[in-house]
């Protein structure tokens, strides 16, 4: 009776230790279960060799073909890809040889098939081993057989029958306690393309970008990350953040390494979306200020070519960003990309606004021309960049570029000191004109100090 | 014969089987460098230092050479007056000889270095000379320099992975006409 008594508690324990192993092992996958699109890219990333380093993971590595990668991966989390999908490109671009998890076809499945053999046949081991043991003569059989034998046999005989179907009872909730675990988490924690975790998450980041628009700079970058965590492609927290890094390098202890951090956002923005104009705008002039005349130039040329909102023209004009990018470039000796830059600057004007031109835009554009040509003191030049200079005065009568560098290139040429006068006339009654110009007028003796 | 040391020689000659097997696989590497020949050539597009768009799409009945590569890798500053030669050779100035256009994708270069690069060692083809880390991703480059003659159809003949010779890709492009023009004629 008390071995009767003492068997349900065993199968209990053994049932609670089953249930046990199944949650650890369902927490365990719950735990590898990417919550965000961030995490999904992180855990994608590390699924992977990089193709060219020696032992380091798409995300350990800082190679830049390994970023390129990255950028990848998340413009493809955030088009809604699967993970199934992401991996299949990569395996198709670089070889099954980068992927970490191997898949279980052909003869990389025996890496999965041969660990679970070899459980399997070391459970059967064991298996084999206790059934042994426990097959030896029983304690205390021959009082078995004496006494009240008939009775005793009948439950032996259901005992024996019982044991392995409990074993299978035992086995197969413990098979269901996983599955189960691992169906539940994998559902519960696994977000599919156009699913939402909580709420929408377009207008989450919406909400995000818009506060960091008006957020001091050290807020702005923390907004600008949450929007990457949830979405790590997004085209506006990349260029907007690397733009806000690059303008608050000067005053970090480690400028030049945030400026290059800067620099990655930047890029990762073009590489995400190379038609986002703000983008081009902000790497020209991070370009600029390194010293990549022709790279700020390329930006600027790729802008002309997109449908730019308006505020960026004005952007554009206000900062006389092409104007100087081009005077680098003359200064460089490369004055064929110069005025290449700055007429395709003017051809965007034409195209893009056509008659509601920021006029001072391009009068700006026509005089910037116009002094870079007269500069080379080549006769044929100047003469086309006297004609340059006519047309911004005439486009823009009030500009006062327009105005400073025709009476100072006018004062070389026969017969044009009048226009001269009146030039300088009419830049002096400017209201706030540029202090640079006003100086370098005074310093010709053109104007009074 | 005892029951353990069947299990035991079963188990061995299992892990002989599967070390002569991995010993002689053929290597990933060598798989990795050939994914691409006989597809469908991924996109190319993207502006040029002028600022103008080239596109792999609009040279479709084109023989095409598709180079990756860098100013500051050394293979790729060698292999450069070969891509000059191979290009002057097959400019479609002479009818007998199959007009190839070269195209060059800078892979995270400078547009400042690239046009210093292209003055100093000559070369008047397009060149792609920034935001192509996609176009890499799309063509499995993995190492600069590497290069890819591209057929007519717009299909990869050849993947050369390092610096070309020009003997080589004339080599290439021998074989790739011929298999292109017994294609025809089965067809």
């Amino acid at each position: 009776m008390s071995g009767r008594a003492a068997r349900p508690g065993r199968a209990v324990w053994l049932l609670v230790l089953a249930v046990v192993v199944g949650s650890l092992v369902a927490s365990e996958v719950a735990d590898r279960t990417p919550r965000t699109n961030a995490d999904r890219v992180h855990a994608l990333a590390d699924d992977f060799a990089c193709p060219v380093c020696q032992g380091q993971s798409l995300g350990e590595s800082d190679v830049p073909i390994a970023r390129t990668i990255r950028s990848t991966i998340r413009t493809m989390v955030d088009d809604g890809r699967t993970d199934a999908e992401v991996r299949t490109m990569l395996v198709d671009r670089f070889g099954e040889d980068i992927d970490y998890t191997p898949t279980g076809r052909g003869l990389t499945g025996l890496v999965w098939v041969l660990p679970v053999l070899a459980a399997a046949a070391a459970l059967t081991g064991v298996g084999l081993a206790i059934s042994r043991w426990r097959s030896g003569p029983p304690l205390g059989a021959d009082t078995a057989s004496t006494h009240g034998g008939s009775v005793d046999a009948a439950d032996g005989g259901a005992a024996d029958t019982g044991r392995p179907g409990r074993a299978r009872l035992l086995v197969g909730v413990a098979v269901v306690a996983v599955v189960a675990g691992v169906l539940v988490a994998r559902t519960a924690g696994d977000r599919l393309a156009g699913d939402a975790l909580t709420g929408d998450i377009r207008l989450s980041t919406r909400t995000l970008l818009a506060e960091a628009g008006v957020a001091a700079p050290a807020e702005a970058d923390a907004l600008y990350t949450r929007v990457l965590e949830i979405q790590p492609s997004n085209v506006e927290a990349l260029a907007y953040r690397g733009w806000s890094r690059w303008r608050t390098a000067d005053g970090t202890a480690d400028g030049a390494a945030d400026r290059a951090t800067a620099l990655v956002d930047l890029d990762d923005a073009v590489a995400s979306d190379d038609a986002y104009a703000d983008v081009r705008v902000f790497r020209a002039s991070a370009r600029h200020a390194q010293g990549d005349q022709a790279g700020a130039a390329l930006d600027l040329m790729v802008l002309d070519g997109l449908d730019a909102p308006p505020i960026v023209g004005d952007l554009l004009a206000a900062s006389r960003l092409r104007q100087r990018i081009a005077g680098a470039l003359a200064s460089d000796g490369e004055l064929l990309a110069a005025l290449e830059l700055l007429d395709s600057g003017l051809d965007a004007f034409g195209e893009v606004n056509g008659d509601s031109v920021p006029v001072s835009g391009r009068a700006a554009l026509l005089a910037e021309r116009g002094w870079l040509l007269a500069s080379t003191r080549v006769p044929e030049l100047v003469e086309r960049g006297m004609a340059s200079l006519d047309e911004a005065v005439a486009v823009g009568p009030t500009d006062p570029y327009a105005l400073a560098y025709r009476a100072v290139v006018g004062m070389a040429v026969p017969d044009r000191s009048d226009q001269v006068a009146a030039d300088v006339k009419a830049f002096a009654a400017l209201e706030t004109p540029p202090a640079d110009l006003s100086a370098a007028l005074v310093s010709l003796g053109l104007l009074d100090g | 014969m005892n029951p353990v040391r069947r299990a035991a020689l079963a188990v061995g000659l299992v892990l002989a089987v599967l070390v002569v097997v991995f010993a002689t696989r053929e290597a990933g590497q060598d798989r990795m460098t050939t994914h691409l020949v006989g597809a469908v050539a991924p996109p190319v597009a993207g502006s040029t230092l002028d600022g103008s768009l080239w596109d792999l799409d609009d040279q479709r009945g084109r023989w095409v050479l598709v180079n990756f590569f860098s100013t500051t890798c050394v293979p790729c500053i060698e292999e450069h007056p070969e891509l000059v030669a191979f290009a002057e050779v097959h400019d479609g100035t002479d009818p007998a000889i199959p007009e190839v256009r070269v195209v060059s994708v800078a892979f995270d270069d400078r547009p400042s270095a690239i046009i210093r690069f292209f003055n100093e060692n000559g070369g008047g083809w397009p060149v792609l000379p920034a935001d192509t880390g996609r176009i890499a991703v799309d063509w499995g480059v993995v190492a600069v320099p590497e290069s890819y003659l591209v057929t007519p159809s717009g299909h990869v003949a050849a993947k050369v992975v390092g610096g070309v010779v020009l003997e080589d890709l004339e080599g290439l492009l021998d074989r790739a006409s011929d298999a292109l023009s017994g294609e025809q004629a089965e067809s």
